[in-house]
């Protein structure tokens, strides 16, 4: 029996997989063909067996309860969601052209700060940004590269145009599940590898490897890469020691680290102390190095930043390279790219309105129902306000503490996300879903090739975080042919 | 390799170990009761002293009355306050290996995982009597071999491996130690016919603890006398739970290690003084005191260890 989409209900949005008409669209026509063929006994048979893939090869994020610490495993879809490389290599195009401009700017704050001297960037928005980090000013790290890694979220709209969301510049986690997920997909679907031409992923870990060798403070054949973690008790844990592993590095925490007189980074191991060229952090700027950041951190590295700053030893993300990752921030990234390059962003941002400035505050405030409003500096959803599904209550909550402090907070539209079908029991439903794809730079520039598809999996929900409900799926990049 | 990988791998050996060999003790001791004949008597306070845990035993049971064979064992089982119980060992192995799962095979979390789950969800029905209590230890023991069999199957010998050995054969070395010592809680009946039956009777349980009864037989011999059996389980090259045989094994750990010497030192010596031990026609008390020294000298080897591979990550820890 054919995998039903008799059933599938009619989009009310994009739907990535099917048109108007329900019928594949370019990139998927080979995988519902496929799944046609395959049937549905045998399609529930094949997903029983990734359950329990996913079971043996210990993917998992961490929870930490009362009742102990609980690692739970990453709900995951088999059916992928697929785009053409087409409409991809523009993608890609765009967001190493928003990553390239942040860097410039990011370097341009912390030293001659011209585009707010040209008036582009208010200074008045600068002074107001929690991640701007005074003890940065002055550096230029190597190539001029603050953020190595960045995660740069994408949603599509229902007419279709893929929007950037927000730029994850400090310690934007998810790329161990897109690799393994594309493990899994392999071992489930190796016919459809073979069918179509599915873009290769698995090269993420050695282009990580070989931006971070690049920032060593000396030239080297095999440089001392560590990542830092907080510990266990993270929940991106499994990534840190995943990345660790596959890159052939080694997972560090913050008291496996010291710094010497002489300024440099050493790890203490059992034939003594052994020096440390990059350091791949993965804890927030406040907890790096109690001498220049929160006294109280215990997961940093004492003298960390004097190392740093000395030039003895790379920091990926470096320090301070939060500043651009500020909501408020973000709805100056058109100009900044224009500003920088002078190019026209490839990749739109979703439409904002800042609150610091009074005619759009004014409109967020008449419009709250229909708005969603967010806190510069949070993440991971924290603080956010959805206007259409808060109580008027709330909404008159919210806009006290927009008045009280209007710098923190910037509004979008609630943007109807694009779905694909995702597979419950034997039946497809459409779930709303976002795209994390990975952007690094630092002598390099390089994009992942998709990403992490993030999938919504409770209906008509649109929160795609894993700690509430959501699950991934893999993301097929296929060659088309197209012309 | 990072001081604190290192010594989370030891002690993870170490903490496995002592968790097996902790269910052999029960056993073992269970195997006396039964084949005691009926005027000998056993004293449950001397085994807390034997396996080193009458002091945590009394902190935590002001009433020592209650030093019964249910009190003993649940406390050895699953008391969260003994840190050397079952349970509490095998929480703290599957906390050190998820801080080192990158140089670990993938596979072995999973079962330090199911070995975990099976002694949470089973240390009750390990209360309610001899036979399930025997069952559960042997399901312990089982899950435990299956993940050493892991280990040598699918791990390079490579540092991490060797410090995960070195925990395993410190403690083994040890707890052998300790459960030829159980026999010393042993209260021997007058009558010199009987005490001579109870006699073989606890040597057979000691070896049956050990898994060793069938290789002594073949070895050594088919009778069981007390002198030829502490020599065996001290002094035999061959049986992989003897005293000289972990020390052997420790020796060539060490040996792949850098800056060896000082522990090195501290293995040979332990070596030679188990080597040159007179064992025939032994009293109790002086046996006793002459697995007291062998613990001490494995407690030298321990801080020799310490001190040249964890010391760097333990100076953190104080500042």
């Amino acid at each position: 029996m054919a995998i039903e989409l008799s059933n599938y209900p009619q989009p009310d949005t994009y739907d990535e997989l099917l048109d108007e008409q329900l019928r594949p669209r370019n990139a998927a026509r080979t995988l519902f063909g496929y799944l046609d063929r395959l049937g549905t006994a045998e399609l529930m048979a094949r997903r029983e067996s990734v359950d329990a893939a996913i079971m043996a090869m210990g993917i998992t994020f961490t929870v930490y309860s009362d009742a102990g610490n609980i690692d739970r495993v990453w709900p995951f879809d088999i059916v992928p969601r697929t785009m053409s490389l087409k409409e991809w290599a523009r993608i890609d195009a765009g967001l190493k052209q928003r990553l390239t401009a942040l860097n410039l700017f990011i370097d341009d704050l912390y030293n001659a700060q011209k585009i707010v001297k040209d008036g582009i960037f208010p200074l008045e928005v600068l002074a107001g940004s929690k991640n701007f980090r005074p003890q940065c000013k002055g550096m230029t790290p190597r190539f001029g590269v603050w953020a190595h890694v960045c995660g740069t979220d994408l949603v599509r709209d229902s007419d279709g145009t893929m929007y950037v969301l927000e730029d994850n510049l400090r310690v934007p986690s998810g790329v161990s599940y897109m690799l393994e997920n594309r493990q899994l997909m392999k071992q489930l679907f190796p016919e459809l590898f073979k069918a179509s031409d599915i873009q290769p992923v698995d090269d993420y870990p050695t282009q990580l490897y070989d931006t971070l060798a690049a920032l060593s403070p000396h030239e080297t054949d095999r440089p001392v890469v560590v990542v830092l973690t907080p510990g266990i008790y993270n929940s991106a844990y499994f990534e840190h020691s995943y990345l660790a592993q596959k890159m052939g590095a080694i997972l560090v925490e913050g008291s496996d680290l010291v710094v010497q007189e002489d300024d440099c980074v050493y790890m203490k191991t059992i034939s003594g102390l052994r020096r440390v060229d990059v350091i791949y952090r993965r804890i927030d700027d406040d907890f790096l190095d109690p001498d220049a950041f929160r006294p109280d951190s215990a997961l940093g590295v004492r003298g960390l930043m004097r190392a740093w700053r000395a030039g003895k030893v790379g920091i990926a993300n470096a320090p301070g390279a939060g500043v651009a990752d500020d909501k408020v921030v973000y709805t100056f990234v058109p100009q900044i790219i224009k500003y920088y390059l002078d190019q026209d962003p490839i990749l739109p941002n979703v439409p904002s309105w800042m609150c610091m400035a009074p005619d759009q505050c004014e409109y967020v405030l008449a419009n709250l129902d229909k708005l969603v409003v967010k806190p510069a500096n949070e993440s991971g959803g924290y603080g956010m306000l959805i206007g259409p599904r808060a109580s008027a209550e709330e909404r008159a909550q919210f806009a006290d503490l927009i008045r009280a402090n209007p710098r923190n907070y910037m509004a979008q539209p609630t943007l109807s996300i694009s779905t694909a079908p995702t597979l419950f029991g034997d039946r497809m439903a459409p779930r709303h879903l976002d795209l994390r794809p990975f952007v690094l730079q630092s002598d390099r520039l390089y994009a992942t090739t998709g990403g992490l598809t993030r999938v919504a999996l409770r209906e008509g929900s649109l929160v795609v975080n894993s700690s509430q409900g959501g699950g991934s799926k893999d993301t097929w990049i296929i060659n088309t042919r197209e012309p | 390799m990072l001081s604190r990988v290192a010594e989370n791998l030891y002690w993870l050996g170490r903490y496995l170990e002592r968790a097996e060999n902790t269910a052999r003790f029960i056993n073992s001791t269970t195997q006396v009761l039964l084949d005691l004949p009926r005027d000998a008597s056993f004293g449950w306070d001397v085994l807390l002293k034997v396996a080193g845990l009458d002091q945590v035993y009394a902190e935590h049971h002001p009433n020592m009355t209650q030093a019964d064979e249910d009190s003993i064992v649940s406390f050895l089982i699953e008391d969260p306050h003994n840190p050397s119980s079952i349970l509490s060992g095998i929480h703290n192995a599957r906390e050190n290996a998820r801080t080192v799962r990158e140089v670990l095979p993938m596979e072995l979390w999973e079962r330090i995982n199911s070995l975990y789950l099976y002694i949470r969800d089973n240390a009750a029905r390990a209360q309610a009597g001899r036979g399930p209590r025997n069952e559960v230890l042997r399901g312990v023991i089982g899950r435990r071999e299956s993940i050493i069999g892991l280990l040598t199957g699918s791990m390079s010998r490579d540092v991490a491996y060797q410090f995960i050995k070195l925990g395993r054969n410190i403690e083994r070395a040890d707890m052998t130690t300790r459960i030829i010592d159980v026999n010393s809680a042993v209260r021997l009946p007058r009558d010199p016919a009987l005490a001579a039956v109870a006699i073989e009777r606890m040597w057979m349980s000691t070896l049956n603890a050990l898994s060793a009864y069938q290789m002594y037989r073949r070895h050594v011999s088919v009778h069981v006398r007390a002198n030829e059996v502490v020599n065996y389980l001290l002094k035999n090259g061959h049986f992989p739970r003897t005293v000289l045989h972990c020390l052997g094994e420790i020796e060539g750990c060490l040996s792949v290690l850098p800056d060896h010497m000082v522990a090195m030192k501290k293995v040979r010596q332990a070596w030679r003084r188990v080597d040159a031990m007179q064992l025939d026609n032994l009293k109790p008390t002086v046996l006793h005191e002459y697995l007291d020294q062998v613990q001490t000298d494995l407690g030298d080897v321990h801080a020799a260890l310490a001190g040249k591979y964890f010391h760097l990550h333990h100076q953190t820890a104080e500042q």
